[in-house]
Formats: structure tokens, C-alpha cells, sequence
């Protein structure tokens, strides 16, 4: 359940958010979606994959946290162990709006329902003169990144069709229990196909800006097996 | 063979008994640290016993820390959770002087635990004095200010035990915390607690301390003794006869009136003491989850204890309308600002009030009992034969430290510009330490600096000279024909806003934190699974 609000000065004064990170909180997701523009921040962190996105033919990116639904296996005693996390799990509760005549300036909005909101040991958002707090100020400069890296997002997306760049992920993954987790559904940079392209391609490619995200995509799955290893250590003995 | 050999390091003068006599708060922080800091694997571990009188009631008035206490606690092996909820304390980051300057409503500044920003002093207070925005000393170049305004708390539950976004101490309920204390101490670090009145001291040959006589008990025998028996200087008033030095002359207040006011559920929890200048003296305000602790403090010279009264009865009406003053009891207390000439005498070292008080504007007592401890444990005598060159250093360094504490109490007093008489009397110049007095003509011309006050673990700081000096009304000086070395102050001054500002936003209130701290340790309520 949500309940969107447009987040104001009047109206949400006293309010605090939880910022510390547990499942409780809803940070039990094994992905969430990261968009081309973060590739570079998260490609050290997490593995970079490609889902169609349910009902369309269109491709969205998704940082990997964990091997099966719920499981992040960077949340460890309430706080989340990577130095960086994708802009949309970081921003919760908080989200862009827009007017609903669809014109106009884009608005920071808050879900009420989320269970980050309404503790008080949270962290402000309005200080007691009714001035965004640092924190806020914060949030709303990830939202503006978020909504404009989503933007530049689709031609990133398009030129990887065009190209014919991502292949069919299968991974099994044995863990040091004997237990075996399938990665299905899943996406990924197709090496070889990269490799081929001529150099027209990849000067188009390069001066779209596409190039990098697409070599960081691929340097990412070099986490696979840190993550794997994550898994382990929850697993034996544990 | 072992037991032979113990027994003639004992011939030898080897340290293996401490009796600690009184059991209040210096008494239980001793046993606790000493024991808490003794070598169990020692080719003789200490033997730590603490003798407190089933007759004697403890004063338990001190009821601010300081930052030290934190280390204190994580030595004697105390979950802070455990503690703040035993001896219902809250966070303490600070005094804040409310009408000290001239007396007039409103009038008020901090001393906060967080030192100033990190500038040379003469530039920091060149640019606080060149942005000429209003804004007082401590607010300029520190953060915490506006945090305690906001009655918030200096950490976030999710912190590790004893760490801060801002420096604390605590206020606690003295009577819960030396209970606590002696629980810890008797069942956790092998204190020996023994109920029982001393009647008697028994003298060695060479002077020392052999044993004390217990009603009870007879004679208890130890190696060195710990003297905490408050006023009574038991062992070194009493016992070895060492002279009280009266720093009345310079601190005249004499006289205090206390009570417990109790506070409203859900009521914030101020973030800092707060002491109010009246006509002849001050009033303190400590406020705990559970209640408020008020007192009067004043010069009988000056005022009378009706007037006392009088004054604690306004001032409890203007901060907490509705409290019902004549169903308080107060407590009177009698007291004479002032210390032992020496402190550790022979085989005896006196802690607490039994080495001295003064009055409690800067709550130096717990400080004091604490870094006695520490320089006892820092460098602890093996033998006999070590002790006394240990006690003469000891008793050069307390009384450096008890003069220097005088004189920053003074501090408080000689730049106030109020014009009853008793505030007047404070500002005569023969009253006013010959230390003092160059230190004001030196800050005529510069801020107090880190050669002022120039030993490493000076009690306070030039910190704390600057913020009261500034927080008084003194005038920035102009600047000097040399200039100062450093990073621009102007740069740290907007730094400190802007963590003024993230720290404001993200610390939870006093009243948050602590109440959540009790939910969350209280029984599951309704029969919920955990």
C-alpha cells in the first residue's frame, strides 16, 4: 500500500525518516533497478544485469543484492555493506511527482505508508525554521539525478537492441552447502557481439555516451563471485 | 611454596589489599576502577574491598558528568544502555549561564563539551567578531549550541556504546548510579562490599594506615586505603590531621537548597545543564527522563535561607508552572568551598569530598574523583617503598589542578556586570586569584590560548576560557602586529553551520531516544512472541 504526498514545508514539518537500512524497512530486495548513468558507481559494488521488463518488450537494468526473492545480502546489522547503493532504493520514501495537468515543474513527493516514516529517531527534513534540512537537500538532488538519468535512459536501451548487445543469463550457482540457487530471467552484455562491432558502431556507440556504461556492465559481473561468497558466509555456519 | 612467597613480598611492602572506606559515588567508582583495571594473571592480584556504614547516608548531590565518565564506564564494563536506564540519566553536552552578564531576561550562553572549531583562536575570534551577525561565541564556532536549543541528543541508538556525533556526559540520579556501581562492583569485578561502621583507625610504626577497626568486623587490615568518606575526611582529616585549605575567600557561596521536581510524561529533556544567576548566587536545573533535580545555590552572607527559598520557589514557577512548591522537601546543604593541602598522605589517598568541594557550577566533583582514580591507576605504586614519590607528584599535580578549577570558577564571576552587592563583592579585586588576574589582562590584547593553560590534561582547557570569557561579553580583540598561522577561520565558521545543520536533522531528542531506549528493553507486552 502507498499514500503519495507532496512533500511541504506545512505539512510535514516534524517529520523524520528512518535511514538506517534492514529488512523491515523494505531493503530485503534481492535487485533494484540502476540506471545507465550509475553504471560507473555501482559496477565496484554489485552485478550489473538486464531484465525485459514485465509486459513490454523493453529492457530495464537491475543491480543484483541476492540469489532468490528477499534476499540482500549486503544488509548486515542494520546497515547496508557497500559504499554506494542505485539511486532508486536510495531515495525511498521519496519519489517524483508531477503535476497532474503533466506541466510543470517536477515535485518531491513522500510515501506515507512506507515504514521509514514516522519514527522519532529519524533524521529531519525541515529544520525548526522550516528550511530543508541537509538531508533534504540531498534527496532532492538524487531525485533530479534519478528522474534524469531514467530520461537518458531509454537511448541506451535502444541502441543495445539495435546492436543486438545483450544475451540470456543462465547461472547455477553451488553453494558451499551442496544447495544449487538458479539465476533465471536474467540478461547480460554480450561479449563477443561487442567485440564485433566495427568501428562505425562504436564511434556512434562512444559519442552517445553508451560505450562506457555498456564496458562497466560487463567489468560488473566480476561481483558474481563476491556475492557468491556472500551467500556462503551466510550459509556455513550460519 | 606460592603462599610462602606472597607472603614475604607482604614483608616487602607489596601493594595487594586496598580498603576503600565509604561507599558513595567516589567510593564505588574507586572499587569499581581499580578493580576493573587490576591484572588478574598479577603475581599478586589486587584485592579490592570496599567497607561502606550501614549509618551514614550518602550526599548524592552530584549528579553531573562530564565526558570522562564515558571512558570510566566502558573501563568498569558497563553496557551504556544498562547504565542510563539504571540510574535514570540523559545526555549532558554543556552548561548554559542564563542571566550572568547583567541579569536581564533572555540573557544566556553555552559552554559546551565540543571544543571550538578547529582555527587559531585570535583568527576564529576575529571572524566571529567580523561577521557581526548577533550570534553568540559558542554558536559561531561550535554546533552543539543549536543542538542542545533543540533538546537533542548528542548520538543515535544505532552507535556503538560510548561514541557521539557530539562530545556528552550524563546527568544521572547519584543514588541509583552508586547502587548500580556496587551491584557491578560486588558481583561483576569480585569487590568485596562489607557493611560495616569503621569505629577506629589502627597506626604502623612509620605512620601509615595498618588497619581500621569495624564494629563488626574488628580490624581490617589493607596495603593502601582509599579515603571516601565524604566530609567526614575520615582517614585524612581526621586520621593524619592534613589541613583544609578555605578557598572561601574566592567562592563564597556557602549554602544550597535542593529538590526533585517531577516532570510531565512525553516532556522534553534539556540537553545541558542550565545554571541561573540570581541576587546572591545561582540555581542549578538537571533534567532526568524521570524528574528534574533544582537547587539554589547562595552566600549566606548575602542571603538569607527564607530568601533562598524565595528565589528557588520563582524560579520553579517561571520554569515549571503548575509544580506545587510546598509539596516539595527540600534539601538544605552546608558547604565550604575549599581542599585538602595534600591528598594522598603516607599509604592513604583521599577521593571525593573527602579531598574537597567546591561549589558545583562546573560539576568538577565526579571529574575530580575520576582523575584521581586515573592517576593513581595510571602509574599504581607495586610497594610500599613506591608510594612516596608517587604521592608527592600526586599531590603537586591535584593541587595545580583544585587551583586552576578556583580560578575558572572565579572566571564566571569577576566578568559579570550584575550590581547587587554579592556580585559585587565577587569582583573585588583581592578576591580574585593572582593567576586570574594576569590571564584577564592578557586576554585584554588576544583569546585565551593553549599556553595558558599549559599542562596536557588540564581540567579546562583554553576552550573553556574562551567560551566563557566570550560568552560573557568580552570584547574580541584587535589584531596584533603578528599574524596568526592556520586554515581560514572564516572557511570553519560556515563548516560549523553546516554540520550544525545535518546534525540537527539527524539526531532524535533526548526524550526520543531514551524513551525508545525503555521500550525497547521493557517486558513484551501482551504475550507477543520475540
Amino acid at each position: 500500500m502507498t499514500a503519495h504526498a507532496i512533500l511541504t514545508t506545512e505539512a510535514h514539518r516534524e517529520l523524520r525518516v528512518r535511514t538506517d537500512r534492514n529488512a523491515a524497512l523494505g531493503d530485503a530486495v534481492m535487485t533494484a533497478l540502476v540506471m545507465p548513468d550509475e553504471f560507473r558507481r555501482a559496477q565496484n559494488e554489485y552485478p550489473i544485469l538486464f531484465r525485459r521488463t514485465p509486459g513490454s518488450d523493453e529492457f530495464a537494468a537491475l543491480a543484483l543484492f541476492g540469489f532468490e526473492p528477499g534476499e540482500n545480502l549486503f544488509l548486515e546489522n542494520g546497515r547496508w555493506d557497500a559504499r554506494y547503493r542505485p539511486l532508486a532504493i536510495d531515495v525511498q520514501p521519496f519519489l517524483i511527482g508531477r503535476p497532474a495537468s503533466g506541466a510543470g515543474d517536477a515535485q518531491v513527493h513522500v510515501d506515507m505508508a512506507s515504514p521509514r516514516i514516522g519514527c522519532d529517531e529519524g533524521v529531519r527534513l525541515f529544520d525548526e525554521t522550516g528550511r530543508p534540512t541537509p538531508f533534504l537537500e540531498r534527496v532532492a538532488e538524487q531525485l533530479g539525478e534519478l528522474d534524469e538519468a531514467y530520461r537518458a535512459s531509454g537511448a541506451f536501451f535502444a541502441a543495445l537492441r539495435r546492436h543486438q548487445l545483450l544475451e540470456p543469463l543462465t547461472l547455477e550457482v553451488t553453494l558451499a552447502d551442496g544447495s544449487t540457487n538458479r539465476l533465471v530471467g536474467f540478461h547480460v552484455v554480450d561479449e563477443e557481439r561487442l567485440r564485433a562491432l566495427d568501428a562505425a558502431a562504436l564511434g556512434e556507440l562512444h559519442a552517445q555516451g553508451h560505450l562506457m556504461p555498456l564496458f562497466m556492465a560487463l567489468a560488473s559481473l566480476a561481483n558474481l563471485a563476491a556475492l557468491i561468497a556472500r551467500k556462503n558466509r551466510g550459509t556455513v555456519g550460519g | 611454596m606460592l603462599a610462602e612467597a606472597s607472603e614475604e613480598s607482604r614483608v616487602d611492602g607489596a601493594v595487594g589489599r586496598v580498603v576503600i572506606v565509604g561507599g558513595g559515588t567516589a567510593g564505588w567508582l574507586a572499587a569499581c576502577l581499580i578493580a576493573a583495571r587490576a591484572d588478574p594473571a598479577a603475581a599478586r592480584p589486587l584485592e579490592v574491598a570496599l567497607i561502606e556504614s550501614p549509618d551514614v547516608p550518602t550526599i548524592g548531590v552530584g549528579e553531573g558528568t562530564w565526558p570522562t565518565m564515558r571512558r570510566t564506564l566502558e573501563r568498569i564494563g558497563l553496557a551504556e544502555a544498562d547504565f542510563l536506564l539504571g540510574c535514570d540519566a540523559s545526555f549532558k553536552q554543556g552548561t548554559r549561564f542564563d542571566g550572568w552578564r547583567t541579569g536581564r531576561a533572555g540573557e544566556a550562553y553555552h559552554h559546551p563539551f565540543v571544543p571550538p572549531t578547529d582555527a587559531d583562536p585570535r583568527d576564529l575570534v576575529a571572524a566571529w567578531n567580523a561577521a557581526a551577525d548577533g550570534r553568540p561565541f559558542a554558536d559561531a564556532v561550535c554546533p552543539q549550541p543549536r543542538a542542545c536549543r533543540l533538546d537533542l541528543a548528542p548520538r543515535q541508538r544505532a552507535m556503538p556504546d560510548y561514541a557521539g556525533a557530539l562530545n556528552y556526559g550524563y546527568h544521572l540520579d547519584a543514588g541509583k548510579f552508586a547502587t548500580l556501581l556496587a551491584a557491578h562492583g560486588a558481583s561483576r569485578l569480585g569487590v568485596r562490599h562489607l557493611r560495616d561502621h569503621v569505629v577506629g583507625v589502627e597506626r604502623a610504626a612509620n605512620g601509615d594506615v595498618a588497619a581500621v577497626r569495624t564494629r563488626d568486623r574488628g580490624a581490617i587490615a589493607g596495603d593502601l586505603f582509599i579515603d571516601c568518606t565524604g566530609h567526614t575526611a575520615l582517614l585524612i582529616g581526621a586520621g593524619f590531621n592534613v589541613p583544609f585549605v578555605d578557598r572561601s575567600d574566592a567562592l563564597p557561596n556557602d549554602r544550597a537548597l535542593a529538590v526533585q521536581a517531577p516532570v510531565a510524561p512525553g516532556s522534553p529533556v534539556a540537553s545541558q545543564t542550565v545554571a541561573t544567576a540570581h541576587a546572591a548566587g545561582w540555581l542549578w536545573d538537571i533534567g532526568l527522563p524521570t524528574r528534574r533535580g533544582v537547587g539554589c545555590v547562595y552566600a549566606s552572607a548575602f542571603m538569607s535561607d527564607d530568601q533562598a527559598a524565595d528565589a528557588l520557589r520563582a524560579y520553579l514557577r517561571s520554569t515549571a508552572p503548575g509544580t506545587d512548591f510546598d509539596r516539595l522537601t527540600p534539601r538544605r546543604l552546608t558547604f565550604r568551598s575549599g581542599h585538602r593541602e595534600r591528598f594522598w598522605v603516607g599509604n592513604c589517598l583521599a577521593v571525593g569530598l573527602s579531598a574537597g568541594f567546591l561549589e558545583p557550577l562546573e560539576a568538577s566533583a565526579i571529574v575530580l574523583i575520576e582523575l584521581s582514580l586515573d592517576a593513581l591507576l595510571d602509574d599504581f605504586p607495586p610497594t610500599r617503598a613506591g608510594m612516596d614519590v608517587r604521592a608527592a607528584r600526586f599531590n603537586e599535580l591535584f593541587r595545580y589542578r583544585w587551583d586552576r578549577i578556583v580560578e575558572f570558577l572565579k572566571l564566571h564571576y569577576v566578568l559579570s556586570a550584575r550590581d547587587e552587592p554579592y556580585w559585587r563583592a565577587h569582583r573585588a579585586p583581592d578576591t580574585v586569584p593572582a593567576r586570574l588576574r594576569d590571564l584577564l589582562a592578557l586576554w585584554q590584547d588576544r583569546p585565551p590560548l593553549r599556553a595558558d593553560l599549559p599542562r596536557t590534561d588540564e581540567v579546562f582547557p583554553a576552550a573553556s576560557h574562551q567560551y566563557v570569557l566570550y560568552g560573557m561579553g568580552g570584547a574580541a580583540p584587535g589584531a596584533g602586529p603578528v599574524r596568526a598561522e592556520g586554515r581560514g577561520a572564516v572557511a570553519a565558521l560556515a563548516e560549523v553551520e553546516r554540520r550544525g545543520r545535518a546534525l540537527a536533522a539527524g539526531l532524535p531528542t533526548n526524550r526520543a531516544y531514551l524513551d525508545a531506549l525503555r521500550a525497547e528493553r521493557a517486558p513484551a507486552a501482551l504475550g507477543l512472541a520475540r
